[in-house]
């Protein structure tokens, strides 16, 4: 049968290619507006995530209680009324049981690894320029491990941190403020009053303005000393092997610790909650399309058979069944599907192409252009979906010539 | 061996009924012609007993089963082995060549490569051998015609219908038409159930079936 819905369908040129450029320009809006979307999620993905990690512990914030100055004070005395029950924060938050956490990170199997952080704000000065930046300390190893990093770095490496020698690795906003170049001196002055001068061993370029302008890592042990909090870590930044897994992980380890546990998508709440919006305009959007190109199969076909009536009778007369003549024009709905399914996948992607190189003028994330996805899964669903369409559009003409009987055919027509 | 008992036949709403109380026996081998005036029910009747229309009330058997009582995937079978249908408006499919058109019976069973030869040497027989290759559209409706005669032999078929198949021709095509169908009679015994309003070709036949306002009759 398939051989006589392909006669059909190149018998009708012109409405077989106004299907298939409706059925492609489906796809090719699905494959283009998905690949910027996703372009631009998997930048904002990436940004977080080298700023946060899949899992965060941090130190709770707590509330000073009565009860636990009553303890400190006068032991299990129950019998302490306080005239003003004292109260306030903790002037810090810190993790309690650091070592306890490596012990349990090191046996999770989930983990890929971990890296502790300690973050204070200090000023840098270099002659008559000064810069205030969030210095965050870290063990460049597994920092480089749990982050991306490593990728951001303009000059010099991450990994120069490792010595341990009072050195910096400092944004790119930052080296232009205070006009320094690598291995060159800067002077750090922490809230106690110290000053020391660092080397710098590294400029990190995110391609974000504000956090290039206010970032400073260095080694953990020397953020530790300039802030005078030996073996102090305010953070563990924790990657999984699945980033998927972080949100069930995080709600588990929750359970087993008193310590702040945060996944990347709780920390990033608005983020995703805009995500989740993109995501929801791009369906509607691409499945009202589809739906247009669908519509466009269905009054094809439906004209079709109208036009074929006898054709239909005389192949019913000839000893064609029923289920036959489903497939002749089941079929044609089908091949429209996949060719226009495949050309719009195929235009997208030069779409996408040509996006991708216009020049927007600006940064954004590193170059100039915008961030397109060519992920497979883009054009596998919207394959998928095109041919899900043509594939309901064209069932219910089928059904309707399948229930024609060719006696009510031969009758109308004489 | 076609036999129908007391076929009624009626249409619409009040219902109009078409054919009364037919009764009509065509045995295998037989030219039969049906003929009558226009509304005389002569296509109906053709159509009830080719198995493509159903009777209101009364039966039929053909080719020693009842007509009314085969099941539908039997119906298509039959129909497609054993039956031939030629229509006043021929009815070639416009997508395909003369030759694929012959072919369509085989086709739906698998057997183009069989009956490739005949369907070849038909063409040769009806004069259209050199359309083989042409659409419809590139043929007159005589070659049309007789490519649908053609199409309705290509599985030497028990039986053969055709209603009015020389309506649309002129006398020369007509003529044409006719000995094909008489030729297929006498050398394969294909039982030729013809319909028309033509009295010399309803005298071709070696049997008429007359029928006014949907009763056999003789004519007079």
């Amino acid at each position: 049968m398939f051989f006589l819905s392909w006669r059909q369908l190149i018998s009708r040129k012109k409405q077989t290619l106004l299907i298939l450029l409706g059925i492609s320009f489906g796809t090719l809006l699905y494959v283009s507006i998905t690949g910027l979307q996703l372009g631009m999620r998997e930048y904002i993905f990436e940004q977080l995530l080298s700023n946060t990690a899949h899992i965060l512990i941090s130190g709770s914030e707590k509330d000073i209680l009565p009860e636990s100055i009553t303890e400190v004070l006068y032991g299990d005395n129950k019998n302490v009324f306080w005239r003003v029950a004292p109260a306030g924060k903790r002037d810090e938050t810190k993790i309690k049981n650091v070592q306890g956490w490596y012990q349990f990170l090191d046996k999770e199997t989930e983990v890929l690894d971990y890296s502790p952080r300690l973050s204070t704000n200090v000023l840098l000065g270099s002659g008559q320029f000064s810069a205030p930046v969030n210095l965050i300390g870290t063990l460049p190893e597994k920092h480089a491990r749990v982050s991306h990093i490593e990728k951001y770095i303009k000059q010099g490496s991450f990994l120069n941190l490792k010595s341990g020698g009072n050195s910096l690795v400092i944004g790119s906003g930052v080296a232009k403020k205070l006009g320094v170049h690598l291995n060159q001196i800067v002077n750090v002055s922490s809230r106690a009053g110290l000053s020391r001068p660092y080397k710098i061993v590294g400029i990190l370029h995110f391609g974000n303005e504000q956090i290039d302008q206010s970032i400073a890592y260095a080694h953990l042990k020397n953020v530790q000393t300039v802030t005078q909090r030996p073996g102090r870590v305010s953070e563990i930044a924790v990657a999984l092997w699945d980033v998927e897994k972080s949100n069930i992980t995080a709600n588990f380890w929750k359970n087993i610790s008193t310590d702040k546990v945060q996944d990347w998508k709780e920390a990033n709440k608005a983020f995703m909650e805009v995500i989740g919006v993109q995501d929801f305009s791009r369906y509607f959007i691409t499945w009202s399309v589809l739906l247009v190109a669908a519509f466009g199969i269905y009054n094809v076909l439906t004209i079709m058979i109208n036009q074929k009536k006898r054709e239909i009778a005389i192949l019913r007369a000839i000893g064609y069944s029923p289920a036959r003549i489903f497939q002749l024009i089941f079929y044609q709905g089908i091949v429209l599907g996949m060719v226009g399914g495949l050309l719009g996948l195929f235009l997208g992607w030069l779409m996408c192409l040509w996006i991708g190189s216009i020049n927007f003028g600006f940064e954004i994330g590193g170059s100039n252009n915008l961030l397109i996805s060519y992920d497979w899964q883009i054009y596998f669903s919207a394959f998928i979906t095109a041919n899900i369409s043509a594939l309901i559009a064209s069932f219910i003409p089928a059904w309707e010539a399948k229930n024609l009987t060719p006696m009510d055919i031969i009758r109308s027509e004489t | 061996m076609i036999t129908t008992k007391n076929i009624n036949k009626s249409f619409g709403i009040p219902a109009q009924t078409v054919l009364h109380n037919v009764s009509i026996s065509i045995k295998d081998g037989e030219f039969v012609a049906i003929s009558g005036k226009s509304g005389s029910g002569k296509s109906t009747l053709l159509y009830i007993i080719s198995t493509l229309d159903n009777a209101t009330s009364g039966e039929l058997f053909i080719d020693n089963t009842n007509g009314q009582q085969i099941s539908s995937d039997e119906l298509h079978l039959f129909r497609n082995k054993k039956v031939g249908f030629v229509f006043q408006f021929h009815y070639l499919l416009p997508e395909l060549t003369a030759l694929e058109n012959v072919l369509l019976p085989a086709r739906n069973l698998n057997l183009i490569a069989e009956c490739t030869p005949l369907a070849l040497s038909l063409l040769e027989e009806l004069g259209v051998l050199a359309q083989k290759d042409k659409f419809p559209s590139q043929m007159s409706g005589g070659e049309q015609q007789r490519v649908a005669i053609a199409r309705a032999l290509i599985l030497k078929p028990k039986y053969l219908f055709a209603d009015e198949p020389t309506g649309n021709l002129d006398t020369a095509n007509a003529e044409v038409v006719m000995k094909i169908l008489m030729r297929a009679n006498q050398e394969w015994k294909t039982t030729i159930v013809l319909v028309t309003h033509d009295p010399d070709f309803a005298k071709l036949a070696s049997r008429e079936i007359y029928l006014v306002d949907g009763k056999v009759s003789t004519k007079t």
